[in-house]
């Protein structure tokens, strides 16, 4: 019953000697939204890639119970997937896209896409070229989300949108995807904003997977101390993770809750998923050696 | 884009959120919360996310679940509430204003009941 949707174990994806993604583990039950978190060459689109068939991997990889590589037609039923490279044809009018789609996958639905559509200010006589960036990326959205399929994966989809545009594919991705049994990956580097619509995250640097874990875990795991500037050098002393401004004064994160002393020094505030990014990633030397 | 701060795990900030709603009557008790999907889009939240600070309010008395059909208000709710934030009011927030009029030197009488 409570099969992951994916489930990769050992997961590695060489470029020549360099490995991209490198023995990687970690599985998306259903009903989960999934950051995908990593600086620009972390590994985030090639393990996305792997994940739908395009890159050969080495390691066990399961998606939907199926191999990507010697499955992929049977398990893109199920699948869809906007890489990061995604482009809709300038000449094309909506209508036609959606035609094209009713012949290109057997579970998509024209009268779901339409429906989708109405939510955005696309309409079906529109042609690609006469839309703005972010309405170009509502009509993809529209578009995936209206085939019958159980994981979404969305390479930055979000890259290079205004705000206003991020924030109406963020509420139709929560409104009309996310019904408690599909599941869906997102890469993206607004960190700060997507927090509050994962429940879980994976962060990958330099191919490594730091973290993986969901962000009620994440709460409680991970413990953010807000103190005065006077007990920096007590902070200090017991190894945070990091050490950094919040708006009240200074906090510092620690991995598990450090020593009682040390926490009667300051108050318990809530640990951000930027700050954990951010230690998690910025010496991968160090980070090797504690997870 | 929400802002939530950084004090409070979000589904605690969210509980608060709809309490001090339910404070207001909305919705009035017996009646039907919005959905889990409404909450989520409203605010951009994880559905999980939501259903969290829908359980702590189920666990603080302030709604029950009405099985598939979804959160309904509890019959007297808003009463309850009411009484918890009048003492958390008197207990936490009163002295601490105390203080400030006390070190303002601002009596009683200078004080306006009358909306400006």
């Amino acid at each position: 019953m409570n099969t992951p949707l994916v489930s990769a174990k050992g997961l590695t994806v060489r470029y020549g000697r360099k490995r991209a993604v490198d023995d990687v583990s970690f599985t998306i039950p259903k009903g989960r939204v999934v950051g995908l978190l990593g600086h620009n060459g972390a590994g985030k689109t090639s393990l996305m890639k792997a994940l739908v068939g395009l890159a050969p991997c080495d390691g066990e990889l399961s998606v939907l119970g199926l191999s990507p590589r010697r499955e992929r037609v049977q398990m893109l039923e199920s699948l869809c997937y906007i890489p990061d490279v995604a482009i809709l044809p300038r000449w094309a009018r909506v209508d036609q896209l959606i035609t094209l789609m009713q012949g290109l996958h057997p579970r998509f639905s024209a009268a779901r896409a339409e429906a989708l559509l109405q939510r955005t200010s696309v309409s079906l006589s529109h042609k690609v070229k006469a839309l703005s960036k972010g309405m170009v990326v509502q009509l993809h959205l529209a578009l995936i989300a209206a085939i019958d399929a159980q994981v979404m994966v969305l390479d930055e989809p979000t890259l290079g949108l205004d705000v206003l545009s991020r924030k109406s594919f963020y509420e139709m991705l929560i409104d009309e995807w996310c019904d408690g049994e599909r599941s869906v990956l997102i890469s993206t580097h607004q960190v700060e904003e997507i927090e509050s619509l994962l429940s879980d995250v994976l962060m990958l640097n330099e191919g490594k997977l730091v973290l993986s874990i969901s962000l009620e875990e994440m709460d409680r795991r991970f413990v953010a101390l807000s103190h005065d500037p006077t007990e920096a050098d007590a902070m200090a002393a017991a190894h945070p993770l990091l050490r950094y401004r919040t708006q009240g004064g200074t906090a510092a994160l620690f991995d598990g809750p450090p020593p009682a002393d040390v926490q009667a020094r300051g108050t318990r505030v809530r640990p951000s998923l930027v700050d954990l990014f951010v230690a998690l990633t910025r010496a991968p030397e160090i980070n090797r050696t504690q997870f | 884009m929400p802002h939530w701060d950084d004090k409070l795990p979000i589904y605690q900030q969210l509980a608060d959120h709809l309490a001090a709603r339910l404070l207001d009557g909305q919705p009035a008790d017996g009646e039907p919360m919005p959905s889990v999907r409404a909450l989520a889009s409203q605010h951009l939240l994880n559905p999980l996310t939501v259903n969290r600070a829908l359980q702590a309010l189920v666990d603080e008395g302030l709604l029950e679940a009405h099985r598939g059909v979804g959160m309904y208000v509890k019959t007297g709710a808003r009463e309850r509430l009411k009484a918890s934030e009048r003492q958390r009011f008197l207990q936490d927030e009163w002295p601490r204003l105390r203080e400030r009029l006390r070190r303002l030197e601002i009596g009683a009488e200078q004080l306006s009941w009358e909306d400006q």
